[in-house]
């Protein structure tokens, strides 16, 4: 997304909670076409995309009262938001999205000259990827598929043809070592 | 589980962001965030760490109509005293819809709508006040309406809002700013029907004006009320 601090999202979501219309519409200016392109990316289709968009715009209206500031970031809290109704969604209508080959093998790399909305992402941004860099293919390729694609861990042992098991440990152990990595 | 050791939180709190709890795991884990603030840190710590896997895909333009969309749905959320007439509207027309509206109200208080549609929550009052307003919810809870009942003095800087409290620990949960005159309804949240639905006591404070800037009550709370069980 292009140069938006989150202090500027931070401000508009206060807006919100004080029920100012226009600061939602600034808002879905800004935020609204980051967050399509999660819902898109996790439900497969525009028009199931647009109907959670707006279910994303309704809560983010409704709840922004319950935005603290003073924890996370805006971005994160709204993403949040997206992905838990994207997931509310998928696990509701189990659409059934086939992965490729080719998209399994490339389309889920994660763009190293990441866009920014402040240098201190940036700099969030460069250490998440450093440290998936780290991982073994397959654990990355795991931690990919059940973030931005929403994939449970059944789903992901299908698509990339491995016991159930194997991928949960993959993706406990992932976890671990990004965390580790990124403490260091 | 005792989930007080960060080494069970942890891991939970990470499934739960990247995504990969089933659902009744999922709304265990988000029932523990309302009530415990290690876990919502947690939580938000990981969503955090993974914030960049959603803002590197690159973006897409919803189309036009989304947004038009979303403003159709608040308006329909909008407090009742707020509608706006439509264009081209004259006072016969008032007048008949209000003649139309008392025949189907009296037809329908003998036929259909003999059930209650707005259910009890608690009237409010300060000590040695008469009662100030009059809160209600919609049978399916998804709605609760609010009726000023006196003259509400307060000064413009300032707001009263009202939190339904948690039974148990947990924090406040704000269920909007009271008018000072009129009436007014307004849709839920998930969060805020359930919290409304399991707690016992809600309970009113003096805040900014617009409401708490943190989303907890900040400041002195003038009223605490138990709340009507549902019928």
């Amino acid at each position: 997304m292009a140069e938006v601090a989150d202090g500027e999202l931070q401000g508009l979501l206060q807006r919100c909670a004080r029920q100012d219309a226009a600061a939602l519409r600034a808002l879905y200016g800004r935020v609204a076409p980051q967050l399509m392109a999660v819902l898109l990316r996790m439900l497969g289709t525009r028009a199931a995309a647009e109907d959670a968009l707006q279910d994303v715009f309704v809560s983010i209206w409704q709840r922004a009262v319950q935005y603290d500031q003073f924890k996370g970031r805006a971005m994160g809290w709204m993403v949040a938001i997206a992905r838990n109704r994207a997931i509310d969604v998928q696990r509701a209508t189990r659409p059934t999205v086939l992965l490729d080959a080719a998209e399994l093998a490339g389309a889920e790399q994660l763009r190293v000259s990441g866009p920014a909305d402040s240098a201190e992402f940036t700099a969030a941004h460069t250490a998440l990827h450093r440290c998936l860099e780290l991982l073994g293919a397959a654990q990355r390729q795991c931690l990919l598929l059940a973030y931005q694609r929403g994939l449970t861990q059944e789903r992901i042992a299908l698509a990339v043809r491995q016991p159930v098991g194997t991928v949960k440990s993959w993706v406990r152990r992932g976890l671990q070592s990004l965390r580790t990595c990124l403490e260091s | 589980m005792n989930y007080n050791r960060p080494e069970l939180l942890d891991p939970l709190a990470a499934d739960y962001a990247l995504g990969v709890l089933r659902q009744p795991a999922r709304a265990r884990f988000e029932r523990l965030c309302a009530s415990q603030s290690s876990a919502r840190d947690a939580r938000q710590s990981w969503e955090d760490r993974l914030l960049p896997l959603a803002l590197s895909l690159a973006p897409v333009m919803p189309s036009d109509s989304c947004w038009q969309r979303i403003q159709h749905r608040l308006d329909a959320a909008r407090p009742v005293g707020n509608a706006r007439w439509p264009r081209g509207f004259r006072w016969w027309h008032g007048a008949l819809a209000a003649g139309l509206l008392a025949v189907l109200v009296l037809v329908g208080q003998q036929t259909l709508w003999k059930e209650p549609v707005w259910q009890p929550v608690a009237v409010l009052a300060q000590a040695h006040t008469a009662p100030q307003w009059r809160v209600e919810r919609s049978a399916d809870a998804s709605r609760i309406s609010i009726h000023t009942l006196s003259s509400i003095t307060l000064a413009a800087s300032q707001s009263y809002e009202l939190w339904a409290l948690p039974t148990g620990s947990g924090h406040p949960v704000s269920l909007g700013l009271l008018p000072r005159s009129g009436s007014l309804v307004r849709a839920l949240t998930a969060t805020q029907r359930s919290l409304l639905q399991s707690a016992a006591k809600i309970a009113v404070s003096i805040e900014p004006a617009g409401g708490s800037p943190t989303g907890l009550p900040t400041g002195p709370v003038v009223i605490v009320a138990s709340v009507s069980a549902p019928a």
